[in-house]
């Protein structure tokens, strides 16, 4: 038996680590697992940042037999966070079981859907809903999306970050004036608009500088508002209405602006987004004895909770699958009464939980690394890793990155406001998502892989911590031209 | 061999597919000898001459797949410069360099680059090379006074190994040039530095002027007007522009002004792989053709086609000489 001690609390490590020795020692002693298991497991003790998540207090990790002579390891994940002292006997116990009993274990949960990698998962389709019905969700919890940030709060929204940033692309504007290289139209595209609060302070200041300085450029401005959803880019037109002449509303794929936006290619001046990325589809891989491994999920209810789900929102348990798939489709009124479906939506996305597995990526025919990174790259970044790694490839964010960079100007810069893990040996230090955030998910996003697929499209990634807030966890990436 | 009215070409590079920058890269991380990258070079070149013969292009290039980029393969030649070996992990990376002395009269072993091209072909050649300014504006400078004085020296080494060139068999040279758009304020001594390049060289010789294409993307925005009407001056028989990607308004320039010089006309957009089809290629041209009459045009890319995967380089080639059919049909005999 190995122990990682992966992310661990300082006041608490001691005390989980010999609990966790003497838990599994005994259930050895006690007959619960057997020699070969025994010789076989790892145990990672990691501490969730995220209090709402997708595992269980003790999760065992299965691991697809590889063709090509890989895993025969029996890894078990506690989170140190969800379990109590005294408690982790038992868990552990209800972990291991459907190991031993096989497809007994399908009886305690009600999966929704088969093992996949995580980025294709159902739970992506919950947080669509999530954003798609907003409204409905924030009038059953009373309180709105940002109230649900850390700090209650968004980083996006500081005034002073604001300003700095309208400040430094009138420079920008002012440079190119003077070599007179200003486009006749300065285009700036905001990707992920929320309700334009961040939009509407970045015009108020920058049309101010431009009063103030004289410069005329403010009526040049062509001020894009991207959002895949409709209702949100109604709902964003208040916070601009000063400037709504100069506003454009565009229904746009964050995964792929320049689809929409082709005529900008080369045109645009600024791009910004803010707390986009961390929503954006993702998946974990594993890199462990110089293989790449794909941690697959599958997401179950488990059978006790969805009962209790059924009966408080008037179902039979057998509908619970039925119920998830219109839901998804239609929203919370697929059950007669608003609030029943709301009550389902809620209760039943806390209860979601990730089955996992680990198959080497050699197994997998349509295993794809996202557009810009290939595995003899991935292979490169990796070659200097520690020797077990376990990360996020941020597919959604490297795919939105890649597919924005076309539309920057020669002189244009990208500027991105969200969480990011700057070195992949952070990895072994923290859990970085994925988590729960309200109705959504959150995972930090992999900035070492950003920063390599940026070097190939000729540009330099940098990230500088956001220091308008004591305590934020937020980074800026911006880009600079690469020679 | 003569070619047809509306010549077809390409600027200079050819699709550089990801197995050999991977090679590349390998022969930087020293896990392939020079010996066994120049001969997977050779292959690759003798590919991308194929390619271009059966694109159907009148002229053909070499591909300038020996290149890591448009400066390093020059600056490696030019002797008397200082590199940092150690500031390149990716082949595709500028070293950095720097200029220490005078830059001495030596061989810069272009010529046997051009006789592997003219031993692999029976089209017209054309032979392209980084011109001064350009190679000037990405090194660091430590002895001349001014870029001026240096890439007059450059200009001065590099004339020498035209002249080697021609007397090879080199009967059009192109000189890269894109660093023009990025610095226009000193177009009028680049233009000095280019007339001392070309001087006593009994080639056509053609300018290349874009908006760089470094990673498959502009380096900088604006217009051509800057180069007129300076570029008057410079003694050479072809100007190179890109038309495709950023429209034709500049095109006006040459009703204005009336170089005396042909226009190698870029129809085709480098920087996005959607491919043309023969009748957008056929209009391009057409518009091309209101400003300077088709016996003055040449038919290329914006810029060169490194960037774009093997399978878009080619059928954009093909849509291009395609293209440039339909309209020298509409020419008659």
């Amino acid at each position: 038996m190995i122990l990682h001690l992966n992310h661990t609390r300082r006041d608490s490590a001691a005390a989980s680590t010999s609990e966790v020795v003497g838990t599994f020692l005994t259930l050895f002693e006690e007959g619960h697992l057997t020699s070969a298991q025994f010789a076989r497991l790892q145990i990672y003790l990691d501490w969730l940042q995220y209090k709402q998540n997708f595992r269980e207090p003790v999760t065992v990790v299965q691991t697809a037999e590889s063709a090509t002579g890989g895993l025969s390891r029996m890894d078990v994940r506690i989170d140190s966070r969800q379990v109590s002292p005294g408690s982790l006997r038992e868990f552990v116990k209800k972990a291991i079981r459907p190991a031993h009993l096989g497809a007994a274990g399908a009886q305690e949960r009600i999966y929704l859907e088969d093992f996949r990698s995580l980025r294709t998962s159902i739970v992506w389709s919950f947080n669509q809903l999530y954003w798609q019905r907003l409204k409905d969700w924030e009038h059953a919890t009373g309180k709105s999306y940002e109230r649900a940030l850390p700090g209650g709060v968004s980083d996006g929204h500081n005034p002073q970050a604001i300003s700095d940033s309208a400040k430094e692309f009138w420079k920008l504007l002012k440079e190119l004036d003077t070599y007179h290289q200003l486009p006749p139209e300065i285009f700036i595209l905001e990707i992920g608009v929320g309700l334009a609060t961040r939009a509407g302070m970045w015009l108020d200041r920058f049309c101010a500088l431009d009063q103030e300085f004289g410069t005329q450029y403010y009526p040049r401005l062509r001020f894009l508002l991207g959002d895949y959803s409709l209702s949100t880019l109604d709902r964003s037109r208040p916070a601009v209405k000063n400037h709504i002449d100069l506003c454009s509303f565009i229904a746009l794929d964050a995964l792929d602006p320049t689809k929409t936006l082709s005529f900008l290619r080369h045109k645009v001046l600024h791009v910004h987004s803010s707390n986009v990325y961390d929503n954006l589809p993702d998946e974990e891989v594993v890199w462990r004895d110089n293989r790449l491994y794909w941690v697959q999920v599958r997401a179950y209810i488990p059978t006790e909770e969805a009962a209790s789900i059924a009966a408080n929102c008037g179902i039979l348990p057998a509908d619970t699958v039925r119920t998830v798939k219109r839901l998804l489709e239609v929203g919370a009124d697929t059950l007669p009464e608003h609030e029943k479906g709301m009550a389902f939506w809620m209760s039943t996305w806390k209860a979601i939980r990730f089955e996992e597995r680990l198959v080497d990526a050699l197994d997998l025919a349509d295993a794809e690394l996202p557009t810009g990174l290939s595995f003899q790259q991935m292979e490169d970044i990796l070659k200097d890793a520690p020797g077990e790694l376990r990360f996020h490839l941020s597919s959604g964010a490297l795919e939105s990155f890649r597919n924005t960079l076309p539309l920057l100007h020669p002189r244009g810069y990208l500027q991105v406001q969200d969480i990011f893990v700057t070195d992949l040996a952070d990895y072994c230090m923290g859990f970085y998502g994925p988590g729960k955030l309200d109705g959504s998910i959150v995972n930090w996003v992999n900035g070492a892989l950003l920063r390599e697929v940026a070097h190939r499209g000729g540009y330099d990634l940098h990230f500088v911590p956001f220091q308008y807030r004591a305590g934020s966890k937020t980074s800026i990436l911006y880009t600079t031209q690469r020679e | 061999m003569t070619v047809p009215i509306l010549p077809t070409t390409m600027v200079g590079s050819y699709s550089l597919p990801s197995w050999l920058e991977r090679l590349k890269t390998d022969h930087f991380a020293r896990r392939i000898s020079r010996h066994d990258l120049d001969e997977i070079h050779d292959c690759a070149l003798r590919s991308a001459i194929k390619d271009q013969e059966m694109a159907g292009l009148d002229i053909v290039t070499d591909g300038e797949l020996r290149r890591d980029n448009m400066i390093d393969y020059f600056v490696e030649r030019l002797p008397g410069i200082h590199i940092d070996r150690s500031s390149k992990k990716f082949y595709y990376d500028f070293y950095d360099s720097e200029v220490l002395g005078k830059i001495p009269m030596a061989a810069l072993g272009l010529v046997d680059d051009f006789k592997f091209l003219l031993a692999n072909t029976e089209r017209e050649t054309k032979f392209c090379i980084t011109g001064p300014h350009s190679l000037c504006k990405r090194l660091r400078n430590k002895y001349y006074p001014s870029d001026e004085t240096l890439a007059t020296d450059i200009a001065r080494v590099m004339n020498m190994e035209l002249k080697e060139l021609v007397k090879a068999g080199a009967k059009l040279i192109q000189i890269d040039e894109p660093y023009y758009s990025g610095f226009p304020e000193d177009l009028s001594w680049g233009v000095k530095v280019l007339n001392a390049l070309v001087e006593g060289v009994n080639a056509k010789v053609a300018v290349h002027i874009c908006y760089g294409n470094r990673y498959g993307k502009p380096s900088w925005e604006g217009s051509y007007g800057y180069l007129f009407p300076t570029i008057l001056r410079a003694n050479i028989q072809q100007l190179s522009l890109e038309f495709a990607r950023r429209g034709g308004e500049d095109l006006d320039l040459f009703r204005e002004f009336s170089p005396p010089f042909e226009l190698g006309a870029g129809v085709i957009d480098v920087k996005d792989q959607a491919v043309e089809t023969a009748d957008i290629v056929a209009e391009r041209i057409r518009k091309v053709m209101k400003f300077v009459p088709a016996e003055k045009i040449v038919v290329l890319p914006d810029c060169g086609l490194v960037h774009l995967p093997r399978d878009i380089a080619f059928a954009k080639l093909r849509a291009m000489v395609e293209g440039t059919k339909i309209v020298r049909k509409e020419l008659g005999p």
